[in-house]
């Protein structure tokens, strides 16, 4: 007699659309065995879930094919309400935080790190002193988080202070998470009393020393309470039994996990295209030494998240044109075709975000949009390599991360999903400097993949429980694009 | 009481690491708590770590004798950064050429510096000039 395979089902409530993955365990392994997509209901994001659930579930017991991965027969012999949920939720884009630091390349700069990290969405960035505006700015902008540094441990308390009776007086319900200087924690928390406040070790002990994981581990539980007790999440954790995941949170997770688990991963990227944002994950030592490289400014983590808000297909359509006006003119021009055409197209599509283009000319017109999203959220996340001529000779000094040994690349979301050529992917890989003694530390020749399945979110959230088999599906669920790949 | 704490680094495009190697670890054994930002750092990065550090003193390292122009301003930068009381110190091959150290002590202390320090000064008499200085300057 064969064992039915235990059965775990994943859901992540996105912006958009709300997906629903049934796997079964088999030994040591996940397979992908159904899967549903229902239109996100914002009004009570419980109603899509449930309708998820069940679709998958129903087709599921009917030994229904709805998916690539053809089931296989195996019999439902559990009530499907003994299936385990693990879900995670986007949380209308993220977790809103705002960033309160010392100095700009400093404190701010790790505690921006920090707030991407957790899956958060940098709002507002402050630096030095607040100003009375600054709160009005900060009350107007609503944040879920202020996380608020400065100071090494030990080290500047007078902004720190400064700053903490600023807030004191913030008219706000958003919860204080204090993670600066060590030695004035107790007075910080004294100052902001009657506020909500959570503390975590400071973020930059020592002048160039990152521990973002402690903050990073506050924002996530900041994040279950407060985004739970909104749009009928509640019910959701009573029906699935479990808290969610921030769905950036788990696919941070995700990326971690594949790459010390699948051999031939350890350096790899996932960028994650959407209406509203793009992604960029990278997993891969951030600076690799050399003798006449010198490393400048903070040392990145391995694995490293940003978010971009101003590139995005649909919502964030006409920001994109705007912040990244020079590169589409110039492809535009090498088409021959009218910068005000793509305009026209961006004002409709950022008005219809559901809008999916019928004819050619809007599929050309995403796909330079797409083109132009990757390139720049690659740029963004890359450092940069500037040659530099010192009396002892030249010398390279790298800022940022470099990602030139990252040797995959994955495009997820809903366009990078249905991608069949490498070509927007390796739009990434565009060297972009018009100075020759500047260099972008971009990847070099990656093999390029397509999540087509969007399994890395579904698997994501089951990456804590079962690491290596999540690990292991979800690049068996990849599509290798182009001659590249193999 | 408080270690002391100072932000060392060479300063400008200077690639000279091995005094370096040996200021931070001979100040640490003398009991301060040295920020060090090693070869090839700029202006703000100093005032960046002293601001973050609450560091009492910069020390600033130049051996490739290019000090002058790399120096220039970091005073005026500190005062406009907050740091209107850190000490400012500079020792090493400050200026190409043979120069008395006479003239570049006061072309130094005239950009802001506190004290100058040619490649032959002792640093035992360096420590205790710094001890010396951040004393006075709490008062």
């Amino acid at each position: 007699m064969v064992m039915a395979p235990k059965l775990l089902l994943s859901v992540d409530i996105g912006s958009t659309y709300t997906k629903g993955g049934l796997f079964a365990l088999e030994g040591e392994e996940l397979r992908l065995v159904g899967r549903e997509v229902v239109p996100t209901t914002v009004d009570h994001l419980g109603r899509g879930f449930t309708q998820v659930r069940e679709a998958v579930l129903s087709r599921h017991a009917n030994g229904g094919h709805n998916t690539n991965s053809p089931f296989s027969g195996t019999k439902v012999t559990c009530p499907a309400l003994s299936i385990p949920v693990y879900w995670s939720s986007s949380a209308r884009g993220g977790l809103k935080i705002a960033a309160v630091g010392l100095t700009p390349d400093l404190t701010l700069s790790v505690a921006r790190m920090a707030a991407t990290s957790a899956g958060g969405k940098v709002v507002r960035a402050y630096s030095y002193e607040l100003a009375p505006e600054d709160l009005e700015d900060l009350r107007a902008v609503e944040p879920d988080i202020i996380l608020f540094t400065g100071g090494t441990d030990g080290g500047n308390s007078r902004v720190v202070l400064h700053n903490a009776a600023r807030l004191a007086e913030l008219v706000s319900p958003a919860i204080i998470l204090y993670a600066g200087n060590r030695k004035v924690r107790d007075q910080v928390v004294d100052i902001l009393r009657g506020r909500e406040v959570a503390t975590a070790a400071n973020v930059m002990p020592e002048v160039g020393t990152i521990d973002i994981e402690p903050a990073r581990d506050i924002i996530r539980h900041v994040f279950l309470d407060s985004i739970v007790d909104g749009k009928g999440l509640s019910s959701v954790v009573a029906e699935a039994g479990r808290e969610p995941l921030p769905t950036p949170l788990a696919v941070f997770e995700l990326v971690r996990t594949i790459a010390e688990r699948v051999p031939g991963w350890g350096d790899f990227a996932v960028i994650d295209m959407g209406g509203a944002t793009t992604d960029f994950y990278s997993h891969t030592k951030s600076f690799h030494g050399g003798d006449a490289i010198i490393l400048r400014g903070l040392l990145e983590p391995t694995l490293k998240r940003t978010v971009e808000g101003d590139l995005g297909l649909r919502v964030s359509a006409e920001a994109l044109f705007r912040s990244e006006a020079s590169f589409l003119e110039g492809r535009l021009r090498e088409a021959g075709t009218d910068l005000a055409l793509l305009k026209g197209y961006v004002e409709e599509v950022s008005r219809r975000t559901e809008y999916l283009p019928g004819d050619d000319r809007g599929r050309r017109f995403d796909r330079l949009l797409a083109a132009a999203c990757v390139r720049a959220a690659a740029l963004r996340h890359a450092g940069i390599f500037q040659r530099v001529f010192t009396p002892q000779g030249g010398f390279l000094v790298q800022r940022g991360k470099d990602l030139r040994q990252v040797s995959r690349l994955v495009g997820s979301g809903g366009y990078l999903a249905g991608e069949t050529s490498p070509d927007i992917l390796l739009e990434a890989c565009a060297p972009g400097a018009d100075d020759p003694d500047t260099r972008h530390l971009v990847p070099e020749a990656p093999a390029c993949y397509a999540d087509v399945e969007y399994l890395i979110p579904l698997l994501g959230n089951l990456a804590a429980d079962f690491p290596g088999a999540a690990a292991r599906a979800a690049v068996a669920g990849l599509k290798p694009l182009g001659p590249h790949t193999n | 009481m408080d270690v002391p704490r100072i932000v060392l680094g060479v300063i400008g495009a200077d690639c000279h690491s091995v005094g370096n190697k040996i200021l931070d670890a001979y100040f640490t054994e003398a009991g301060f708590h040295v920020v060090n930002l090693g070869v090839m750092a700029s202006q703000d990065e100093f005032l960046d770590a002293a601001v973050e550090s609450n560091a009492g003193a910069i020390l600033v390292s130049s051996l490739y004798g290019h000090g002058l122009i790399d120096c220039e301003g970091l005073r005026q930068k500190a005062i406009e950064r907050g740091l209107d009381k850190i000490l400012l110190y500079v020792g090493g091959n400050l200026v190409v050429g043979k120069t008395p150290f006479a003239e570049i002590e006061k072309k130094f202390k005239d950009m802001g510096f506190d004290r100058v320090f040619s490649p032959h000064d002792d640093l035992t008499e360096a420590v205790k000039l710094l001890r010396q200085d951040l004393e006075d300057r709490k008062r």
